[in-house]
């Protein structure tokens, strides 16, 4: 199964997975709302979340956790698409997004890009 | 419509009323966008001669064709007006993620107009806008204001991915040399245009959209990116802003001589062993921070957590901001200058002019035109604890502060010695010595909106070799490279990209097929560049309306007559008499500065 290996503490917020992963995947197309990598900032630090499958019921309970002395809801860093988020989904018709690897053999766009070296596919 | 949005959002803060209107794409070619497009509509629509901080004034947020799409750094836009600081026309440049949210919003631009008689901010959201009261918010910090702001998106996850642009106390004050905080940590920041911001009565805007930036020819354009991008990886100085950030260049220049110490009387400062990037990097630094898009990640997040006093988080310092708060003053204490910039954050104040007025008072304190009593503190070079206060109250205009927020010029107008304002046009230099550096003094001079080392930047010529190597001593060519520079500043400004992938030599060459690829338009290098000669020339027809003359486009008279005392370039003045009739002459200006009919046909300008 190909992995992404997700080096959070390297990412600087830039974006580009999102930027990358929008273009091969809708035509001609930037939206970072449709992608299916985000990047979002949590304390000091950027966390790259890659959407995982889709789970059709919300989770009956729920965690938060504290990054460098802020608190943060949980299911931000979550990579399911669940009844409960509006990302990893497309906008206003609500289909779920979920990572691909952009096809076989795996040819993942974000980690292409990923000026900082913070992503990197694994194969095992 | 790919590139552009094709949408212009004018809001009328008086009525309370806005309209959507149509991105004239005829225009949108001969300005690209961003400082393009904005300085067209200000000269325009606003008469030059107003008062900045009336509601006759425009406030305008220009995003470029390449801002929220993937091309390298293209996350930036513009806000133009005209500068109470100033009184010229003024247009900042901003990162973050704000420019490339305002485009999935739905909007290239948004045009702000009047004056809101209560304190409001305007909230898109996928192209649907909303004029909010703002009374619970005036008198917040920035970084409240914001996370008070995204609060009331009414749902988390949007919260997310809300950006906010907004102004501090400084702002609302009116402060001369208030600034706009654009996502925490970005800023709009010379020339005031935060209390432009404030006299509207306008707190912040927030922006959301799940709209998209579209492009003609996506694989062209990845192309086109991909060679950016592997420009910039091959840079050794692109490297070196990454590792150390925008402050890997305060030691080498203190070494040459041309870091500006001591309110511009030194060309270097001892102290700097204490403030340059590696005590940065080994006791505040956390990681490098990124503007949306952009592979370089300059930006420096940081953390002090001692002295008690200068605690704080935040982003910076970064060069100019540590060189004028810190040598410049005198300051070696990187907590305190890391703080002071931390305040200046919060409280919506640019800390480049902040830095320049802070000195400036020092010089005349030292030179005893201006008394303790008056300040309130013992204000010598290196009182770092009074520089700190004194932000605080600039901020807030309190006490001496209420003088100090009137910027540089002013403070030493009112003590009638405005021979130790170290600025062009009332606004503050930027760390770059003029007597070391010839051209970038020229380029100071020169700007439109004062003195500022984005509107052509020779001193990476001078220092580093951009686009290619010269002396900073020599006077001759600077005119040309300077003129040349002007107009591929004005371009990368406009197209929505930020000025520092030039330090990776990227050039016109490879922004017009990225740009031919985004728009499906025909541009080349040629017209790229008369673009940018274009906005220049409109940007001086403006000033030349306000009343400025060729008399206002000089540099402080010390620097021209009296020879610098100390370091590498001891004995050197500016040259700057030398090579301005040239720069005019080849603007296709006259001897007054004023362009010529031909120069202005040939723009398509008269």
């Amino acid at each position: 199964m190909p992995r992404i290996k997700i080096e959070s503490d390297k990412c600087t917020g830039c974006r580009l997975c999102e930027m990358a992963c929008s273009l091969q995947h809708i035509e001609n197309t930037f939206n970072p709302k449709r992608s299916r990598i985000r990047v979002f900032t949590m304390g000091d630090h950027c966390y790259p979340v890659i959407a995982g499958p889709y789970t059709e019921v919300e989770c009956t309970s729920k965690t938060d956790v504290i990054i460098d002395g802020h608190e943060y809801d949980g299911c931000i860093l979550c990579r399911a698409s669940c009844p409960a988020k509006t990302i990893f989904k497309e906008p206003d018709v609500d289909i779920a997004l979920k990572c691909d690897f952009c096809g076989e053999p795996p040819d993942p766009q974000c980690v292409k890009i990923c000026p900082s070296d913070c992503l990197t596919l694994l194969e095992d | 419509m790919d590139a552009w949005t094709g949408k212009v959002l004018r809001v009328d803060l008086s009525k309370g009323e806005w309209e959507d209107e149509e991105l004239d794409l005829d225009l949108a070619e001969e300005y690209l966008g961003g400082r393009g497009l904005a300085t067209k509509i200000l000269f325009d629509e606003v008469d030059a001669n107003v008062d900045p901080l009336s509601p006759e004034n425009k406030l305008i947020f220009a995003t470029g064709p390449l801002s929220g799409t993937g091309a390298p750094t293209g996350g930036r836009y513009m806000v133009v007006s005209k500068s109470p600081l100033t009184g010229a026309i003024a247009c900042c440049n901003v990162g973050g993620d704000f420019g490339s949210e305002l485009k999935y919003a739905g909007y290239d631009m948004v045009i702000f107009e009047g004056k809101s008689p209560k304190p409001v901010y305007l909230m898109i959201q996928n192209g649907d806008v909303e004029i909010k009261p703002a009374e619970h918010l005036w008198g917040k910090r920035t970084h409240e204001t914001d996370d008070m702001v995204k609060a009331e998106m009414g749902d988390k996850w949007k919260a997310l991915d809300t950006h906010v642009a907004c102004i501090g106390p400084a702002g609302e004050n009116l402060a001369r040399i208030a600034c706009i905080m654009s996502d925490k940590h970005r800023a709009a920041g010379r020339s005031g245009l935060g209390a432009v911001m404030g006299s509207k009565n306008l707190k912040a805007i927030a922006v959301w959209g799940s709209g998209a930036v579209t492009v003609t020819d996506g694989e062209s354009f990845k192309e086109a990116t991909f060679a950016i991008l592997e420009l910039l990886k091959g840079s050794t100085t692109i490297e070196g802003l990454n590792k150390y950030g925008s402050m890997s260049s305060q030691f080498p220049m203190n070494r040459m001589g041309v870091l500006p110490a001591l309110n511009y009387q030194a060309g270097a400062f001892e102290g700097v062993a204490n403030t340059n990037a590696r005590p940065l990097h080994a006791k505040l630094v956390i990681r490098a921070g990124a503007c949306f898009a952009c592979p370089i990640a300059c930006g420096r997040v940081s953390r002090v957590t001692a002295p008690d006093e200068y605690k704080g988080e935040g982003w910076g310092p970064e060069f100019e901001t540590c060189s004028l708060l810190g040598p410049n003053c005198g300051v070696d204490d990187l907590a305190a200058i890391t703080k002071a910039n931390y305040t200046c954050n919060e409280l919506g104040i640019d800390t480049m002019s902040a830095g320049g007025t802070i000195a400036c008072a020092m010089e005349l304190y030292e030179k005893g035109y201006l008394k303790q009593e008056e300040v309130g503190y013992e204000l010598n070079f290196g009182n770092a604890k009074a520089m700190v206060e004194l932000v605080e109250k600039l901020g807030l205009r309190e006490g001496f502060g209420d003088v100090l927020a009137e910027g540089g010029y002013r403070v030493a107008e009112k003590y009638g010695h405005t021979e130790l304002f170290m600025g062009v046009k009332k606004q503050e230099m930027a760390a770059y010595h003029p007597q070391g550096l010839q051209g970038e003094g020229l380029a100071f001079a020169t700007a439109n909106g004062g003195a500022s080392h984005n509107r052509a930047g020779v001193y990476a010529s001078e220092l580093w070799g951009f686009p290619y190597k010269t002396d900073p001593l020599a006077i001759e060519g600077k005119a040309a490279m300077c003129v040349e520079l002007q107009h591929y500043k004005a371009v990368l400004d406009a197209v929505g990209v930020c000025q520092y992938i030039a330090f990776g030599k990227v050039e016109a060459e490879h922004i017009a097929p990225l740009l031919n690829a985004a728009t499906g338009m025909d541009f080349t290098v040629e017209s790229l560049m008369l673009a940018g000669e274009r906005i220049w020339n409109l940007e001086r027809l403006f000033n030349l309306a306000a009343g400025f003359t060729a008399e206002d486009d000089t540099l402080p008279k010390r620097l021209l007559e009296q020879p610098l005392l100390t370091g590498t370039f001891e004995g050197q003045v500016n040259r700057l008499g030398e090579m301005l009739p040239e720069y005019y002459q080849l603007r296709g200006w006259d001897e007054k500065g004023v362009p010529s009919k031909e120069k202005l046909a040939e723009l398509a300008l008269d």
